[in-house]
């Protein structure tokens, strides 16, 4: 089988028109961000979460008009699985007795569905905030080793060429997250899960992107008369099967895991599903067209 | 075969490795199988015959995560501040200010709390000496002791705490009895438990927080209690209701000052349940609250205020009773409501000096609509004697075939309980665990011998676990619990399950999407991968690493990446070969070519995971270590064990193989 086997498409010359696209998915997502913001799930927040078993499925909206009165505040109600729903509280107090708060409200409510619970998450707010110190921790230390290798591997240039399109990756998957949240049936609030389903993110973003830069350097070894434009298109292009390739086998994989993997795995493979995607995406329209820019604006005798 | 020596050598090794780490996980699902299958005689016969070989393959094979076996992890912190204030003297106010500032400032700037409070009482007063409050002859600390080695004192006692507190916990995991626990001390003030296959995490977050303590109390003086009711609902008669509730007040009592029923409406059903709280046969007391409900009467309740008038707050939610040592009757939902309200400066002042409000442990009846009522009783605040004392404790039964606990004292506490109970007679002794009032017997006779015992239990395994909590001693300051996780038995097996679906639907995918696209070489791309599973878990099982859901995510993830390696070098291969290369010189080519990319690419990924691994915790660990190993091991497939084949193909086999 053979794809792409002569690509010869122009990516670097039509560098405009993935300008402008990736300009508006991120406006769009900034705009997301800043307005509806993110959810941040209990990993971060603090606050209790009970996965509650009945003998039938409740529904959500019901649960949470029952349970305001035994909690005393509303609830997060959301379905989970097969007869489960996900209660989550910020209520203080002790563990059991919540719980048995909960289990109470819900069986004299809807009499005769026996609520079990059987699963718990319960973060103290001092905790959240190592946890999220945590992540910060991992997020910052992430970018800061992989900008060194990338500085110690490949020239400046393309650090930042790399940095530039995992930044657009993220930014425009916490953008989706941002607009889809609440309407999709399965949870995307930002926790632990979410935060490694990033970072790997990162680190396949860069994959795709690596393997583009280290074929433009073999290039650039090799055919030291034709112009860097003309180089960096025939790059891509030489890769593109590649990528293709290794894009859908993953794509394949993670959308197994989003079918087959459980409730619990579901925000985390929709996250990947979407970040993989975005970062093919950038690993051709971005990384390398920013290399470009910069090659360009050195050679125009600029100050970059 | 040139250089091949080497690489099937590493191949072999590994695969060996891998079977010998690997085993021991294959023999335990054999055995677990069994021990499902087997029943009666034979599973007891089979159980012993083999009882070493089960523990040791226990241990070694793969451990599952929480997350897939079921279980508790509870993350439990010293409360320092606790501590602080078990370990000072004559507290006064400003102790009590200078504790609040520093507890404020603890968490605000995230430093420690001892910290906190020596910089805040240096700073009020640079000339105060520390040692004011805190003395211990036997750690060498006096009055004349410096704020520094006060300071470090402090700090000692800190550090010990917690390493005391984990060794009791570990004592009361292991007389409830968990297989394989794990406790481990995280930072300098957390212990990290995990308890796999617990299906009762009620009883256990019990065990592990409480505190355990156990203390001896006399009572308030009947009259002195009386004239403080008395005063006391003359207060909240006069007060306007004030909303004090937190925002998240547990009781719907909201409603409650409105109707103003709440007290009157809902009398006692069963009020003869209350016998359980004293009953004291064995020990020559006796049964004190029968008489208390015998004169309770709800007809000579003080009347309720109508509907428009101010309402009483206080007794919308408790019933006064005011008789011997019952101060009044509160319902379960309303009891942090009406701690609220005799928290009140201006209550405290009122109650009798030196005593304290606690409530029973067990309820004393049930109200019309099944809420459990508890009395609310006057005790003084002085320690007359702490469980310290107790040597043994066992569960009992009475004559009604009641569980309780029976304690027998040292010689110390012998001496004190005769003194004690002789001096007392007709009068009640509180015994107090944790803060609640298990029985109040009234003393018949000075008892010689130092034994007593806990009444009033709903159960055996509440005495079995009272039995544990003092017998594993009292933990020097109390935990908090931080940070729970449990996951019942049936949500891990499901776990499993879908694990399991989506490892062999992905393989299965991508197994014939490499044949399709890649023919010939996509087969031995194939065959790499399946290598690459096996690696995988061998590396797992050789570090002792924990399966979790995540982590069998991370290597459904791995076998979509792990075919990238693959794909690089057929990709360059077929490049090699149109332009014009033997098959075997493109092989060569290809390999060679691809390395720097491949590298590159996966080892930035690799990063990723170690970084992943040593900022997060448990299932993200898990994540992270199959992540790393699926890397190395995909590295090595793809480049050696594919060479080998393809090598061995070409040369010796001279096939002519298709890359798509």
């Amino acid at each position: 089988m053979r794809l792409f086997e002569n690509a010869n498409f122009q990516f670097i010359s039509n560098r405009r028109t993935a300008y402008i696209i990736s300009a508006v998915l991120i406006i769009l997502s900034l705009g997301s961000l800043m307005t509806r913001g993110l959810e941040l799930g209990i990993d971060f927040q603090g606050g209790m979460e009970f996965v509650v078993e009945s003998s039938s499925q409740l529904g959500a909206v019901a649960v949470r008009g029952a349970l305001a009165s035994a909690l005393g505040q509303e609830p997060e109600v959301k379905s989970f699985g097969e007869n489960q729903i996900l209660v989550r509280t910020s209520v203080e107090g002790e563990i059991s007795d919540v719980q048995q708060r909960i289990l109470d409200g819900i069986a004299s409510a809807f009499p005769g569905s026996n609520p079990t619970t059987v699963k718990t998450d319960i973060v103290g707010p001092r905790f959240a905030k190592d946890l999220m110190q945590g992540a910060i921790y991992s997020i910052f230390g992430s970018l800061l080793v992989i900008f060194v290798y990338i500085l110690i591997r490949f020239e400046w240039r393309f650090g930042v060429g790399a940095i530039t399109a995992i930044f657009h990756d993220v930014l425009i998957t916490l953008g989706v997250f941002s607009i889809l949240q609440g309407l999709l049936p399965f949870s995307l609030q930002i926790d632990q899960t979410i935060i490694a389903a990033f970072l790997t993110i990162v680190g396949y973003s860069l994959n795709d992107t690596v393997v583009v830069f280290d074929r433009i350097r073999e290039y650039s070894n090799l055919f030291k008369t034709e112009t860097y434009d003309s180089l960096v298109n025939r790059s891509i292009n030489n890769t593109l099967s590649r990528t293709i390739v290794t894009s859908g086998t993953t794509l394949l994989v993670v959308a197994v895991l989003f079918i087959f993997g459980g409730e619990v795995l579901r925000g985390f493979a929709f996250a990947l599903i979407l970040g993989i995607g975005i970062g093919t995406y950038s690993s051709v329209f971005v990384a390398s067209p920013v290399v470009v820019e910069l090659r360009e604006r050195a050679a125009a005798g600029r100050r970059f | 075969m040139q250089g091949n020596g080497l690489k099937i050598f590493l191949t072999v090794f590994f695969l060996a490795l891998s079977a010998y780490y690997l085993y021991p996980s294959a023999q335990n699902y054999i055995i677990q199988r069994n021990l499902d299958e087997l029943e009666g005689q034979e599973l007891q016969q089979y159980r012993e015959e083999n009882i070493q070989k089960i523990r040791n393959v226990g241990e070694r094979a793969l451990s599952l995560g929480l997350d897939l076996q079921g279980g508790m992890h509870v993350t439990l912190e010293v409360r320092t501040d606790a501590l602080i204030r078990e370990l000072a003297v004559d507290t006064d106010d400003t102790f009590e200010e200078v504790m609040q500032v520093a507890q404020a400032r603890a968490d605000a700037q995230d430093i420690s709390i001892i910290e906190a409070f020596i910089s805040e009482f240096e700073q009020r007063d640079p000339e105060a000496r520390l040692s004011r409050y805190f003395r211990n002859t036997d750690a060498g600390i006096t009055r004349r002791s410096s704020n520094a080695e006060v300071a470090q004192y402090l700090q000692e006692q800190a550090d010990n705490a917690i390493d005391r507190a984990i060794s009791i916990i570990r004592d009361r995991v292991d007389r409830y009895g968990v297989t394989e626990p794990s406790i481990q001390k995280q930072g300098a003030r957390r212990v990290v438990v995990e308890l796999p296959g617990i299906d009762e995490p009620d009883r256990v977050r019990n065990l592990l927080k409480g505190t355990a303590r156990l203390e001896f109390h006399l009572m308030t003086e009947p009259t002195d209690l009386q004239r403080s009711l008395q005063q006391i609902i003359e207060y909240f008669e006069q007060t306007d209701a004030v909303d004090d509730a937190p925002a998240s007040d547990t009781t719907a009592n909201d409603n409650a000052p409105a109707e103003g029923d709440e007290g009157e409406s809902e009398p006692i059903a069963t009020a003869d349940g209350a016998d359980t709280a004293g009953a004291e046969e064995m020990l020559d007391m006796a049964d004190t609250s029968d008489t208390a409900d015998a004169a309770f009467d709800p007809t000579s309740l003080i009347d309720q205020p109508d509907v428009e008038e101010p309402t009483n707050e206080l007794l919308a939610v408790m019933q006064p009773l005011g008789e011997g040592v019952v101060f009044g009757i509160v319902s379960e939902q309303d009891t942090a409501r009406v701690n609220r309200l005799i928290q009140r400066e201006e209550v405290l002042q009122m109650l009798p000096n030196n005593v304290r409000l606690l409530y029973t442990a067990s309820p004393v009846g049930q109200t019309e609509s099944g809420l459990e009522m508890y009395y609310l009783l006057g005790v003084r605040e002085e320690v007359e004697m702490t469980g310290e004392v107790i040597t043994d404790a066992r569960v009992d039964f009475d004559e009604l075939n009641q569980a309780e606990v029976t304690m027998v004292m040292n010689s110390d506490g012998a001496r004190t309980w005769a003194r004690l109970t002789g001096a007392n007679v007709n009068k009640n002794i509180a015994i107090v665990l944790d803060g609640y009032v298990y029985s109040y017997p009234t003393v018949i006779n000075r008892i010689v011998g130092g034994r007593s015992s806990i009444t009033g239990l709903d159960s055996r395994t509440e005495a079995q676990d009272i039995v544990t909590v003092l017998m594993s001693g009292a933990l020097p300051a109390p935990v908090d619990i931080v940070e729970e996780r449990t996951v019942g038995p049936s949500l891990g097996e499901a776990s499993i399950r879908a694990g399991f679906i989506s490892v062999t639907v992905g393989l299965l995918l991508v197994a014939l999407f490499m044949i399709w696209f890649y023919r010939t070489a996509g087969l031995v791309a194939d065959m790499a991968l399946l290598f690459n599973i096996i690696f995988i878990f061998g590396i797992l099982a050789a570090f002792n690493a924990t399966l979790t859901l995540p982590g069998i995510a991370g290597i459904v993830l791995t076998i979509g990446m792990a075919v990238d390696a693959n794909v690089l070098i057929f990709e360059r291969i077929r490049e090699e070969q149109a332009t014009g290369k033997t098959l075997k010189a493109a092989i060569d080519a290809g390999y060679a070519k691809a390395f720097s990319a491949i590298f590159d690419a996966n080892i930035t990924t690799f990063f990723v995971g170690a970084i992943l691994y040593s900022f997060g915790v448990g299932p993200i660990q898990g994540f992270a270590v199959t992540l790393m190993a699926g890397i190395l091991s995909s590295l090595f497939t793809a480049i050696v064990v594919s060479r080998i084949v393809f090598d061995w193909m070409v040369n010796e086999r001279r096939m002519s193989v298709s890359y798509g």
